[in-house]
């Protein structure tokens, strides 16, 4: 019945109509219309992209819904979760470019006035950047000036983990080991590293509790730092509740430092793992959740398409390709969202080596169904996650949309857009994602999804276009306080760049 | 050889080739492109204008030494290379050779030289001259001719980002009537001359400005033969002219109407970031309004977001100060004060005022009344609902306001001249620099300037001296965010919203890049599918 339903909305944008399947199976599942109103409530949030206010919501009522509706809500938990996580993820990914370009410029500034703290804050960013050894000049660098002991000690743990990403387990933990200090923040950087290094003698998230709890005795609000290292040692040990307490009590667009640099000079620094955290964290929240709802004969079939994602998100192909093969033998599985695991699948076949399988896999599904604009931009934003070159999509796709019309095909448009942002063609990108956006409700996250905002916005970015890229990012941190770094970061570069004679006109 | 403290910097310019004639990058020439303005400019020249509509224009007309391209670089255009002392005083510029001035009727074109530049800028800064660009140009101590084809400025002291000030449009000697300083009577006002792409050729009986291709542009002829700026005093209207093919090509389109260009193939919507705002001013000359709790309390006495949800379908974003939301100088630490009748009315008692007999306050014998002037160009229909509205917020809290409607040129000379209001509605449009000085400087306070509601604060002026002054970024940074804070609790203006900005063109009408500010900047390479 459920499955005919969604049948029946086969012409529907797939995104709308499995959402709507989702919905049907959501109420299905069990009985009880305040709960039903709260599973829908927050699924209507995730359809407006209101991720943090649709999760924090549904779990509020979690423990007042009846056992019957607990898997349903799990489901709708860990699809906002998974949104959440896979949006942190890109904002991570742009943070790290924004900042380590802004930071760089920062640290070449010589002079009485130039900022200390640019090079201990650039050494953490490009700790980050996937290139861990060009943090230690930075690093050494800061070290080897004036500065706060504190902070002494967050640039000694950064060179630990220079040394842990080397392969040189050792020396990483002589470093830690080496840091002795009473100052709560420095404490929470030591048990996020003890925890991304897996030391098993170690106890991060007690570290992090004992912080946290004398934090709360005197009444102050966990700092940022606190928050971007709990949240992560706690992500890592499964320790969701503990996690979203701390995130309940973070200002997360807080600085983690603000530097008086010489008279009328102040410059506030962000540390960009916080974005990092908060992604790890919420795909872990998402992965508990799914795996509850996957408990649930009913929904197994569904919570394991998201599980797959979910992999995906973590690296695990083979994780990924598992779930993604249970959903698709599933006879309960809605029909719209095989394509895409399909697709998923060739992704995880990339991954895992099978470059040809994968292509091959995208090329036919693109052949069979080349006027179909979720799949086509499935495909590419497939392509672009792994940033390949995939012609034939990409061609198809741009056929489709010089022949559609309306809205239908913006889907096609941001796929074709997101793709080439992978594929570094930023001018092409802008050009594909400008048209799909939703252009009266331009930066607004109800009509465009937050992620092809982020894209855009480091479309924009790359293309020098800075107040376009500060406009999505205003409007972005009105639901997500934590891009603040990021609009901090991209003022500084427009500031610097910019060419203008200082003209000003009335309108 | 190595004289001194000269050096040659950032001259690794390709000189662009010189072609006037055809441009040889192979898309056709010919059509013309109409477009729809908000009004008819008070003036035609880049001297003396102060509003957007007249900047378009320049932009097609004029050039200037330096030019910034698309990828934000700044490029040659009347010089062709350049060179800067080592101490970052002296700015020496070597001119094109192949420059002559649109020709006026029945005579020769007239070539461009070092004279011109020189002239410029002695006309520019003439104390008689009517211009907002003084304020722009005063850390430049002296411009001299080196030779015809080379012109060296000198600076009082290095400034950020200095080249980019010479972008300002260069106009001919043999332009101006009184060769000694530019007023809006001066004839060339109205006729400019240029080197630009387009020429003036002639202002129909319908107010529409018509622009014809410059045959010898030096960086080749641009590609569409006639540009057209059409006047419109209704938005509503400049839409389905649009729609009804009377115009190519609105440059701001009314966010009310998107979604119904948006739905139609004819025609491609374009998104640019001019940094822009709207705001009600108050005029620091009225004692009433000199109160700086008064300000604040009709601040807080008016719904923004309600206005923009309303009147605007919620197309825009709501600030809290000065600066576009898309600036680097925006302040993000800073909320726009929130709608709280209660406390407006709270205020509004704190600074002495009482409930008369007709409802509304008075103090000391005097009404809380003021004139709210709204220039007539503005009377679209969202305009009209804004400034109602904002009547009605007002007179719930007991101040009365008369709206007045003006036409955009007494408007201008009742604000900018004569200072005559209490009240304007206007818009705000800023380039990448969000210079704010010449909106709250004191010294900025005088006729056609654009302190024009005559605010005075000691703290910012110094801010904004030592804004100019200092050649760090962070730290002209962290006065901006000063600022902001600042004139954000004085609230000289209730700042209201940016709106989205949109320019929509017939898909006739190809490789359309827009400069966010200038907007024509690159027009010379648009060309006409089919032609």
């Amino acid at each position: 019945m459920r499955s005919a339903e969604c049948g029946v909305r086969n012409k529907l944008r797939v995104t709308k109509t499995g959402l709507l399947c989702v919905m049907l199976l959501l109420c299905a599942a069990g009985s009880g219309h305040a709960a039903d109103d709260a599973v829908q409530k927050a699924m209507k949030a995730y359809e407006k992209h209101r991720y943090e206010e649709g999760a924090r919501d549904l779990r509020q009522t979690l423990s007042s819904l009846p056992q019957n509706k607990q898997s349903a809500a799990q489901l709708a938990l860990g699809m906002l979760y998974l949104k959440n996580a896979e949006l942190h993820q890109g904002l991570f990914h742009s943070s790290v470019v924004v900042n380590a370009d802004y930071l760089n410029r920062l640290a070449r500034e010589r002079g009485s006035s130039r900022s200390k703290y640019s090079d201990l804050y650039l050494g953490l960013t490009l700790l980050e950047s996937g290139k861990p050894e060009n943090a230690a000049a930075p690093l050494e660098k800061f070290l080897a000036g004036t500065a706060e002991k504190k902070h002494k000690a967050f640039a000694a743990i950064g060179l630990g983990m220079v040394e842990h990403h080397a392969g040189n387990k050792q020396k990483a933990q002589d470093a830690w080991n080496a840091v002795q200090s009473s100052d709560q923040d420095v404490k929470t950087e030591l048990a996020f590293a003890w925890s991304r290094a897996v030391a098993a003698d170690k106890n991060a998230p007690a570290l992090c509790d004992e912080v946290l709890a004398a934090g709360r005795k005197s009444g102050a609000a966990p700092s940022i730092i606190a928050v971007k290292n709990c949240l992560g040692v706690y992500a890592a040990a499964g320790l969701m509740d503990k996690g979203m307490d701390l995130l309940q009590r973070g200002d997360l667009k807080s600085h983690a430092y603000r530097e008086s640099a010489g008279r009328s000079k102040v410059i506030s620094f962000y540390d960009v793992q916080l974005l990092a955290s908060l992604a790890k964290f919420y795909l872990a929240a998402a992965t508990a959740s799914l795996e509850h709802a996957a408990a649930d004969a009913q929904l197994r079939s569904i919570a394991n398409y998201y599980l797959s994602e979910a992999s995906v998100l973590e690296g695990s192909a083979d994780q990924a390709a598992k779930a993604a093969t249970a959903f698709l033998a599933s006879p309960q599985a809605p029909p719209q969202y095989k394509n895409r695991a399909m697709v998923r699948q060739g992704l995880v076949q990339y991954q895992k080596g099978k470059k040809a399988d994968a292509i091959g896999l995208w090329d036919e599904l693109t052949r069979n169904q080349p006027n179909d604009p979720e799949l086509l931009a499935d495909v590419l934003f497939a392509c672009g996650r792994l940033s390949i070159e995939c012609p034939r999509p990409a061609q198809t796709a741009a056929s489709a949309v010089e022949r559609g019309e309306g809205k239908r095909f913006a889907v096609a448009n941001i796929g074709l857009g997101r793709y080439y942002v992978g594929r570094k063609d930023y001018a092409r990108a802008l050009t594909y994602l400008e048209t799909g956006r939703d252009k009266g409700n331009k930066n607004k996250i109800e009509f465009n999804d937050p992620l092809m905002l982020v894209d855009l916005a480091e479309a924009y970015y790359r293309t020098k276009k800075y107040s376009e890229a500060l406009e999505i990012y205003f409007e972005m941190s009105k639901q997500f306080p934590q891009v603040r770094q990021l609009q901090e970061a991209l003022q500084g570069i427009y500031s610097m760049e910019h060419k203008s004679a200082g003209d000003v006109k009335i309108n | 050889m190595k004289r001194i403290l000269m050096m040659l910097l950032a001259v690794l310019v390709i000189a662009t080739a010189v072609h006037a004639g055809p441009k040889k990058d192979g898309r056709p020439d010919g059509g013309s492109l109409s477009y729809g303005e908000y009004g008819r400019p008070a003036t035609l020249d880049p001297v003396t204008s102060n509003e957007m509509i007249s900047l378009r224009l320049t932009e097609l007309i004029f050039n200037g030494l330096v030019g910034i391209n698309e990828k934000q670089e700044i490029v040659p255009e009347l010089a062709e290379r350049w060179e800067i002392s080592k101490d970052g005083r002296t700015y020496t510029f070597y001119l094109r050779k192949n420059v002559t001035w649109h020709a006026k009727e029945g005579e020769q074109p007239k070539p461009f030289t070092a004279d011109d530049v020189v002239f410029t800028y002695n006309i520019m800064m003439h104390p008689k001259t009517i211009t907002p660009l003084k304020v722009r140009y005063e850390f430049i101590s002296s411009v001299e001719k080196v030779d015809d084809s080379a012109v060296r400025f000198s600076l009082k002291r290095p400034i950020l980002n200095a080249l980019a000030k010479f972008s300002f449009k260069v106009i001919p000697k043999h332009g101006p009537a009184n060769k000694d300083y530019l007023t809006r009577d001066d004839p060339f006002v109205q006729h400019p001359i240029g080197t630009g792409p387009y020429m003036l050729k002639n202002v129909t009986s319908e107010r529409e400005i018509v622009l014809a291709a410059n045959e010898s542009y030096f960086k080749g002829r641009a590609h569409i033969n006639q540009f057209s700026a059409k006047p419109f005093a209704d938005q509503n209207i400049m839409t389905q002219a649009l729609m009804f093919n009377a115009i190519d090509m609105i440059v701001l389109v009314n966010p009310r109407d998107i979604p119904e260009i948006e739905g139609d193939k004819r025609f491609v919507l374009k998104s640019y970031n001019a940094l822009s705002y709207s705001f009600f001013g108050y005029n620091m000359r009225n004692p009433l309004l000199a109160d700086k709790n008064v300000r604040k309390a009709f601040t807080h006495a008016v719904n923004r977001q309600e206005m923009l949800d309303s009147f605007f379908n919620g197309r825009g974003t709501i600030i809290s100060g000065p600066f576009a939301p898309g600036s680097w100088a925006y302040n993000l630490d800073v909320q726009p004060l929130a709608f709280d009748p209660q406390k407006a009315a709270a205020l509004l008692q704190e600074a002495g005022y009482t409930k008369a007999g007709d409802g509304f306050l008075q103090k000391d014998g005097k009404r809380l009344a003021f004139s709210l002037k709204v220039p007539i160009e503005k009377e679209s229909e969202a305009v009209k609902r804004v400034v109602l509205a904002f009547k009605n917020y007002l007179k719930n809290v007991g101040a009365d306001i008369k709206v007045e409607f003006k036409e955009w040129q007494a408007w201008k000379e009742d604000v900018f001249l004569e200072h005559d209001f209490d009240i304007v509605f206007a818009s705000w449009v800023f380039d990448d620099s969000a210079d704010i000085s010449s909106l709250f400087h004191t010294g900025e306070i005088g006729a056609w300037k654009n302190n024009f509601i005559g605010y005075s604060n000691p703290e910012v002026d110094g801010l904004i001296n030592e804004s100019k002054l200092t050649l760090d970024h962070e730290k002209k940074r962290t006065i901006n965010r000063k600022l902001h804070a600042i004139l954000a609790e004085e609230n000289p203006y209730t700042y209201l919203w940016t709106l989205t900005n949109f320019a929509a063109y017939r898909d006739k009408v190809r490789r359309v890049a827009i400069h966010p500010y200038k907007f024509f900047s690159f027009a010379d390479e648009w060309f006409m599918e089919g032609k």
